[in-house]
């Protein structure tokens, strides 16, 4: 059984679930921890600024919302380019991988955006608590969604090649599923604790 | 054999394209209940937990169905819900410790409105000299 699960090349652990599913869960779970604590500091130093611009004078709620907005439709390209790469069909894949691609890009600039406006309004990293604790957290996230962008995009790419993903293409495009959800449900909760609570 | 199944399960889960955009147009949804609770004249308790309802409600619908962690081995809930409720516990005891009124930090002082800079700035070193 063993030699035949060598020979083709199969994951899975003695727990009879593939080993790189497991290793993403365990992951993510390790990533509760880190957000968990950037989160908390945030809610911590935020009430605690000395010199203004506070989170009132700079929040631009609609703006955030849009991007919010991209992020969650990015969450339901990405469902569907897993369930193409399950039910055999490649040509949904590669599309719905784009465009969750695409709505990372465009929620990476808006994030750029909104960056580079608190930043002519007076606030980065260095100006007051909520600043510097702001900046970590979201940027943290803005760092994990390019580094999905280019986990998608390397997937993409490998469903191009002649031999496309091969026979565990449905569980590479899981995985990074996996992936890019979590960073969606991490930023539905800074949005509602950052953005949305007084 | 076992693993064969479990292969063939994970990768069967009931809900398709259809089912999925019924799931994100609830999300949209509720995201914009959030959004139209945010400006709403609630006050801060009522709101925020409101607000942290929605929230881990789609928290767990994300995970649930969209990561496929309803249909997926028992073995990965509690991988995740570990990290979960470790990370929920460290933010909880780091709330816990370090919370303070953020009233005390001014000494009971408003913050200057954001046009007047300077008078912002002499209140930080006021404060700096009583600390």
């Amino acid at each position: 059984m063993a030699a035949a699960e060598a020979a083709h090349g199969e994951h899975h652990a003695s727990a009879g679930v593939d080993n790189r599913m497991l290793l993403m869960w365990i992951f993510l779970a390790s990533e509760c921890l880190f957000f968990g604590s950037l989160i908390s500091t945030y809610l911590i130093f935020k009430g605690e600024s000395l010199v203004r611009p506070l989170p009132e004078d700079v929040f631009d709620i609609p703006l955030t919302s849009a991007s919010t907005f991209v992020l969650l439709m990015s969450s339901f390209t990405m469902v569907l380019a897993v369930y193409g790469a399950q039910h055999a069909r490649p040509q949904m894949m590669k599309a719905a991988l784009l465009a969750t691609i695409i709505g990372g890009l465009v929620f990476l600039g808006f994030q750029v955006f909104e960056f580079k406006t608190f930043a002519d309004e007076g606030l980065t990293l260095s100006t007051n608590q909520f600043g510097a604790s702001f900046f970590v957290l979201t940027g943290f996230h803005g760092t994990h969604v390019g580094v999905g962008v280019l986990y998608l995009s390397s997937i993409l790419f490998g469903s191009m090649r002649r031999n496309g993903l091969g026979k565990d293409g449905g569980t590479h495009v899981e995985i990074v599923g996996l992936y890019w959800h979590f960073v969606d449900i991490v930023w539905i909760v800074i949005f509602t604790v950052v953005y949305l609570i007084p | 054999m076992a693993t064969d199944a479990h292969a063939e399960q994970s990768h069967g889960s009931p809900l398709g394209p259809r089912e999925y955009i019924y799931i994100t147009i609830g999300l949209a949804l509720v995201t914009l209940v959030e959004l139209a609770l945010s400006y709403s004249d609630l006050s801060a308790g009522p709101l925020a937990a409101i607000l942290i309802v929605l929230s881990a409600a789609k928290f767990i619908v994300v995970v649930a169905l969209f990561m496929h962690l309803k249909f997926e081995s028992r073995i990965f809930t509690q991988m995740f819900m570990f990290g979960l409720l470790l990370g929920s516990a460290i933010l909880l005891a780091l709330i816990a410790l370090f919370w303070n009124d953020p009233s005390d930090a001014l000494g009971g002082k408003e913050l200057p409105p954001l046009e007047h800079h300077d008078e912002a700035h002499q209140l930080f070193l006021d404060t700096e000299r009583l600390v």
